[in-house]
């Protein structure tokens, strides 16, 4: 029962979403998804993920026209240490297999993955989002999002690679220059796609005769005033992302002090080279023989921009979170004080 | 084998007669080859030379061999060739002729070589058959040889009027050359009329192996040994007959002469065995030694004849010549002692022969200067009897050395007309007359260091857990006794200089410093009543070691000139002190003499005593229940995880690549005697206590602070691996109890904590090896109570809004003065955010702790500090010089806001490491500045007005970060201006403490100004280099 209120309120959740589509493109219209995708994927992680361990699995669907659509999904077996020679692939293609056997859907539309805290954006969620995008353009993650969820209103986002990160994935150009280049900022990497919960009319009928019948305290849970674990959380891994920043802008200081001077040293060379020939025209001698500068001035190798552009945009969804929960939680102390003051 | 081929192809027939005798005894010859391999691989520069000659004659006399058979064959081109090999060979060799003349072969093949030519030159007929070349080759090699042979007329032309004696000579002067000269003169010159002595005493016989035999069978020795003579000599002669290629007789002469010399040799042994028993034993020896030399040397003729002749010829002659007085005897000294260190000589003989030229020198009264003279030459002697510096003294050598000083001193001290000095010069030496005093070259004080070192070496290299540990450790007592009585003549006027007065005395000293005084001990605690006790101290009432370590310490301050022993002995001291609980002398004389600052200069074994003592010092300040010291103390050698090898108490495993086998031996020589170690579980016991007793408190009053350090990584080393645990039985060991403690004391449950580290267990590993374990046991569980309190209000002071202090007296059972001076305390640093309710003895507190998320805020403000200011390096760099200079101003304004929350929180933080710092850190010896730390104190009393504003901020705090927190920050920035100082400056340090990872070292250490230097002091440093 518990599960299926939540799908109830994911309704309202999506609605939310929907709302945001309008800003997105136009192209791509948002993708409904299976009640029971969500109710599967929400179940994988009670059973299965528990603090920061995530849980992943595959999207199955069918592509009508541009519109994906995402009709089933299936867990990838949590990984232990003994079975080594365990083969994901495999797996997956038998899972394929057995599914289309029962006739369903079996295009491989994407993936899921749960995050703690909204802590998803990462080197390996970009590169495997990458292939998937690179074999089927309409792939899709969806990240869910326990704990918010537990905090009463579902969490679930499908995102994408922009088509300008994907070209710089293609051609494997990270340097600072290439993705200048590409005008790519930490926000232009990811674009929200935006889904909505498709249930069937028997479903929503069940689910208002839930209502119905739910306790009051039930619905409560959005109500929950404590808001300092989440937010010491949310800080904490705030914090150490913007260590990483900065160690990685330290990085890149020494990288570029290091490149100018090296600029200087190369500029002196060749001025002093200069002045040599010139001396030797005058005295009437050959001039001396050209050298490979580069190859006597290696220049430093630079550090790589990708991991920093991910950290920030990692930080970005750090705030956004902590915004989007500080706003809601400071109206839900508004609320309070004014019952409160209404009762006294 | 191919050796005697060759020379039986072109001797003739009588020689290879002698060869085949030979042959039987190649076995005899492989065997001794063995044992020269065998014996010791020390090289002995006259051999080397001799090796050398050995090498140059053997090429002439094969060059010789080469023109003796093309002369057979007349071939005259290649007697050409080979003849001007000979000169080049002979030219080259020249050093070595110069030394010994022209060797006779040489001389033969030139003449026999004219002569040669001169009658082919005549044979008109042989000529005109010749072929061209050879002709060709004929006419100048004898015009070349005409010339040459002018150079050696004279030999020649003897060599011509007597072939035979000549060759003799040759014989002759090998002998000659191979004893030292000086007493070769009672050997026959004229060998022939030896000769003619020899058959005229014995006649000449025809075996010369049966004439041995029978001289063998006459002697008493053993009959084995004779063998091994007549083995050598039979080669001895074959080696004669290779170099006199082609001559027969001087064979059979030279073979003749040998024999004759064995035969007169043991003629003389006789003699001398009915003339004197000693001599007869010291014959033996001598034939032990000739043998074993033998032996050694078969395989070389020339060795032989050099080491051989030489011992047994000296003491022949000296028995011969009665009148034993001292010239004599120093000479023969001096010929033992010439044979010392060369490869033949066998030492153990030479310490016989020393002995029994003291018991010579005895018998005939000789004086004692000369007895003196020998002694120390037996003691040096003993010493040089293990080559290699790794190996250690064989038990009854170490006994024969320890009689031999003993006698030694005796003798010094009987007689004080004995003047001894490393100074005085071989010949200004008396060792005869008895009118004027002696005056003896060697150096007591010498001989007893080696002593004492060898008896280290004993100890290292003996298994402690072996009761032949103990009864070697017995012997100290007779080392000790030893040097007190060196030390007591050296004491007496004249005898000694400073110099070696404070070498004794630091032998001395290093011999006391680690024993515990029981005596004193029990003095010292005024135990009456004991009945046995009482008479061990009425048997010894010696001075106290303290006492004698107070007089030989200070005499080495004031008297001592080299660094070395003073610092030896400020060490020892310090020890010394430490090891009888006297605190502060011990920390005192640590900080006085300045030794931290400099010690990592000083050689190892100086730097092990160093660290030996520093632990000893903090095993005393724990002792003390000074737990901060303590720790300090303790943690440079348990922060490495060496302890083990820092200590010089064993070696720790490692690869191969970080030392090799070469230093791993120098390593071994460094090791402490086992009776010396500084138990390690105890020791890592104390510091994991100590640290416990620091750490958890600290640990409890920062439980939200980001930038808390490690005051112990060692400590939370063991708490980590302590969580790591699977299933948490009971505990076992040392460690395993105190992690449980820590984990009880973290909860302020002092008396489970207490459990743990007092209990049988604890008591039996550690507690009890301290020689007043009532008060050690006392001391903690008064601090555990202390430290928990403490601890609990830290932890749990947000849960209260009030607490009274009788409830904390019977929660910790401490007196009431003593939880109100604990909380004050904690109130006055700042710690606890509270004040007293005098009148309720309650203590209110203040809530004014951020929490957890404020604190969390705080530091990611920092940190983002930190990312702006990294960033804006960016720019910097991008913009280039001019554009830096104009935006460094406008990032100085942002930074001193910036700053304004930095200065906030590290204030608050400091704040707190200050007030650890100020309950005495300052007396740690630690620190590193020592007196310039003292300084830091004048500043840190402005620090103070610092914390002041700290705290004040902090407070206002709580409404900055509601409010216009920009605001806040300029205000605090100004506030913070004045004193501080350089507000741009600081902001710059904004920077570097931002970024965590940096370590915050760089910035405080580096940039923070000079009062923060100051009090920053050991752990402090450390742990930074740890981040």
């Amino acid at each position: 029962r518990d599960v299926a209120k939540r799908a109830r309120m994911s309704s309202a959740a999506s609605s939310a979403t929907r709302a945001g589509s309008l800003n997105g493109r136009p192209g791509r219209s948002c993708i409904p998804i299976g009640p029971h995708v969500v109710l599967k994927m929400i179940k994988h992680y009670q059973e299965e993920g528990q603090g920061t361990e995530v849980v992943q699995g595959v999207l199955l669907g069918l592509v009508v026209e541009d519109r994906l659509e995402i009709t089933n999904c299936f867990p990838f077996p949590q990984h232990t240490e003994d079975d080594a020679d365990f083969d994901e692939v495999q797996y997956q293609m038998e899972m394929m297999r057995s599914l289309r056997h029962v006739n369903i859907d079996h295009l491989h539309v994407g993936w899921y993955q749960s995050t703690y805290y909204g802590s998803f954006v990462s080197r390996a969620l970009l590169d495997s989002q990458f292939s998937y995008q690179h074999a089927i353009e309409e792939s899709v993650v969806l990240i869910y999002d326990p704990i918010k969820t537990a905090q009463g209103s579902l969490s679930l986002k499908a995102y994408r690679l922009t088509p300008k990160l994907m070209e710089i994935c293609k051609e494997k150009d990270f340097s600072a220059e290439g993705l200048k280049k590409a005008m790519i900022g930490f926000e232009h990497m990811f674009e929200e796609v935006p889904i909505v919960i498709k249930n069937s009319h028997l479903i929503n009928v069940l689910m208002w005769e839930l209502e119905e019948k739910s306790t009051v305290a039930d619905k409560h849970e959005l109500l929950n005033l404590s808001s300092s674990n989440h937010l010491e959380k949310s800080l904490q891994l705030l914090m150490d992302r913007v260590d990483d920043m900065s160690q990685d802008i330290v990085k890149y200081n020494t990288y570029s002090r290091n490149l100018s001077k090296q600029q200087q040293q190369k500029h002196q060379y060749t001025q002093r080279r200069q002045q040599e020939n010139a001396q030797r025209q005058t005295r009437g001698e050959p001039p001396l023989p050209e050298e490979d500068i580069s190859k006597m001035f290696k220049p430093p190798q630079p550090p790589p921009r990708m991991d920093t552009l991910l950290i920030a945009g990692q930080i970005n969804n750090y705030c956004q979170n902590v915004k989007e929960f500080t706003s809601q939680n400071l109206g839900k102390l508004f609320l309070a004080e004014a019952l409160q003051g209404h009762n006294s | 084998m191919s050796r005697f081929f060759a020379t039986g192809s072109d001797s003739e027939s009588e020689e290879s007669s002698s060869a085949d005798e030979i042959t039987p005894k190649a076995p005899g010859t492989t065997f001794t080859k063995q044992s020269l391999l065998l014996s010791d691989d020390e090289e002995d520069t006259k051999r080397v030379v001799r090796s050398a000659k050995d090498k140059r004659f053997e090429e002439l006399t094969n060059l010789i061999k080469t023109i003796r058979n093309a002369m057979k064959i007349r071939d005259m081109s290649k007697c050409l060739e080979e003849f001007e090999q000979l000169c080049r060979a002979f030219l080259k060799s020249k050093t070595i002729v110069d030394k010994e003349g022209v060797p006779p072969f040489y001389i033969r093949i030139l003449a026999d070589l004219e002569d040669y030519l001169n009658q082919l030159w005549e044979d008109k007929e042989g000529k005109k058959k010749m072929n061209k070349n050879n002709a060709k080759a004929l006419s100048t090699l004898r015009q070349k040889i005409r010339k040459y042979n002018r150079d050696y007329e004279t030999e020649i032309a003897s060599y011509k009027e007597n072939p035979m004696a000549s060759a003799d000579e040759e014989e002759e002067k090998d002998e000659v050359e191979s004893g030292s000269s000086s007493d070769s003169d009672d050997e026959p010159a004229d060998a022939k009329s030896f000769l003619k002595k020899k058959s005229a005493t014995e006649a000449p016989p025809p075996n010369a192996s049966k004439f041995l035999k029978g001289a063998a069978d006459e002697e008493s020795s053993s009959s084995d040994g004779d063998n091994e003579d007549w083995d050598s000599d039979t080669s001895e002669s074959d080696s004669g007959s290779e170099d006199e290629t082609g001559r027969s007789t001087s064979m059979a002469v030279n073979f003749l002469k040998k024999t004759s010399s064995e035969g007169d040799r043991h003629t003389s042994e006789k003699k001398k065995e009915e003339r004197k028993k000693r001599h007869k034993r010291k014959e033996r020896i001598e034939e032990e030694a000739e043998e074993e030399a033998q032996e050694e040397g078969e395989g070389e003729w020339e060795k032989v004849k050099g080491g051989v002749p030489l011992v047994k010829e000296k003491l022949k002659m000296f028995a011969k010549g009665t009148e034993i007085n001292t010239t004599v005897v120093v000479k023969k000294l001096n010929e033992i002692l010439q044979a010392r260190g060369k490869k033949g000589t066998d030492r153990a003989a030479q310490i016989e022969l020393l002995h029994a030229l003291a018991n010579i020198s005895n018998e005939n009264n000789l004086g004692e200067g000369i007895l003196v003279k020998i002694k120390f030459n037996i003691i040096a002697s003993l010493y040089d009897y293990n080559p290699n510096l790794a190996a250690f003294m064989k038990a009854d050598m170490w006994k024969k050395c320890l009689d031999c000083i003993d006698e030694l001193l005796d003798i010094l001290f009987n007689n004080d007309k004995i003047f001894i000095g490393e100074n005085i010069a071989e010949d200004s030496e008396n060792l005869a007359s008895d009118s004027q005093e002696y005056r003896v070259r060697g150096c007591i004080l010498t001989l007893v260091e080696r002593m004492d070192e060898e008896f280290t070496k004993i100890m290292q290299n003996t298994d402690p857990h072996s009761q032949e540990y103990v009864d070697n450790l017995k012997d100290e007592g007779r080392v000790c006794g030893i040097i007190d009585r060196l030390m007591a003549y050296l004491e007496m006027e004249t005898k000694g200089s400073t110099e070696e007065v404070c070498r004794v005395y630091l032998r001395r000293i290093m011999h006391t410093y680690y024993k515990f005084d029981y005596k004193a001990h029990r003095r010292a605690l005024g135990l009456q009543g004991e009945t046995k006790s009482e008479q061990d101290a009425e048997e010894s009432e010696g001075e106290d070691s303290a006492f004698i370590m107070d007089r030989l310490c200070k005499y080495i301050y004031a008297k001592d000139r080299t660094d070395r022993i003073r610092t030896c002995a400020i060490l020892c001291h310090i020890y010394h002190h430490a090891l009888h609980s006297r605190w502060y002398q011990a920390r005192d004389l640590m900080l006085m003499s300045h030794l931290q600052d400099n010690i990592q200069h000083a050689d190892p074994p100086v730097q092990i005593l160093y660290n030996r003592t520093m632990v000893q010092l903090g095993i005393c300040a724990f002792r003390q229940g000074m737990i901060k010291d303590a720790h300090n103390a303790l943690l440079d050698i348990q922060s490495s995880g060496r302890a083990k090898e820092l200590l010089g108490q064993g070696l720790l495993m490692r690869n191969m690549q970080e030392r090799n086998a070469e230093q791993e031996k120098i390593e071994k020589r460094r090791q402490v005697p086992f009776h010396m170690h500084i138990n390690l579980e105890l020791l890592e016991c104390v510091y994991l206590v100590s640290a416990m007793l620091l750490e958890i408190p600290y640990m409890a009053a920062h439980e939200f602070d980001a930038r808390r350090r490690m005051i112990s990584k060692q400590f939370h080393h063991q708490l980590r691996v302590g969580e790591r645990q699977p299933l948490l039985g009971p505990p076992e060991s040392m460690r395993e109890h105190v992690v449980a403690a820590s984990k009880a004391m973290k909860m302020g449950d002092w008396r489970t904590c207490h459990s743990f580290i007092i209990n049988e267990k604890m008591n039996s590993k550690v507690w009890d090896l301290f020689p007043e374990t009532q008060c050690v046991r006392e001391m903690l569980v008064r601090k555990i109570q202390e430290e928990s309190l403490r601890t609990y209000l830290f932890t749990y002071s947000s849960v209260y809004d009030s607490i009274s202090m009788e409830t904390l007296k019977e929660m910790f059972e401490l007196e009431l003065p003593t939880v109100h001076s604990i909380i004050s305390k904690m109130i006055i640093n700042e710690e606890l955010m509270a004040s007293l309710d005098q009148p309720t003895q309650t203590v209110v507190m203040h809530r004014t702790e951020p929490t957890s998320l404020q604190n969390m805020a705080l530091q990611l403000a920092e940190k983002l500090g930190g990312l702006v200011e990294n960033n804006e390096r960016v720019f910097d760099l991008k913009q280039g010089v001019y554009g830096g200079y104009f935006n460094r101003d406008q990032k100085g304004g942002y930074q001193q806001k910036q700053g304004g929350y930095n200065r906030d929180q590290r204030g608050s933080y400091q704040q707190k490491q200050g007030g650890y710092n100020r309950d005495g850190q300052r007396g740690g010896y630690q620190q590193k500045q020592g007196g310039y730390n003292r300084d830091g104190g004048g500043y840190q009393r402005q620090g103070g007005y610092n914390r002041d504003g700290g705290g004040y901020q902090q407070r206002q705090g709580g409404y900055n970060r509601d409010g216009n927190r920009g605001g806040g920050g300029g205000y605090q920035g100004q506030n913070r201006g004045g004193y501080q100082g350089g507000g741009g400056y600081q902001g710059g340090g904004g920077y570097q403490g931002g970024g965590g990872y940096q370590g915050g070292g760089g910035y405080q250490g580096g940039g923070g100004g000079g009062y923060r230097g100051g009090y920053k002091g050991g752990y402090q440093n450390q742990d930074r280099r740890d981040y």
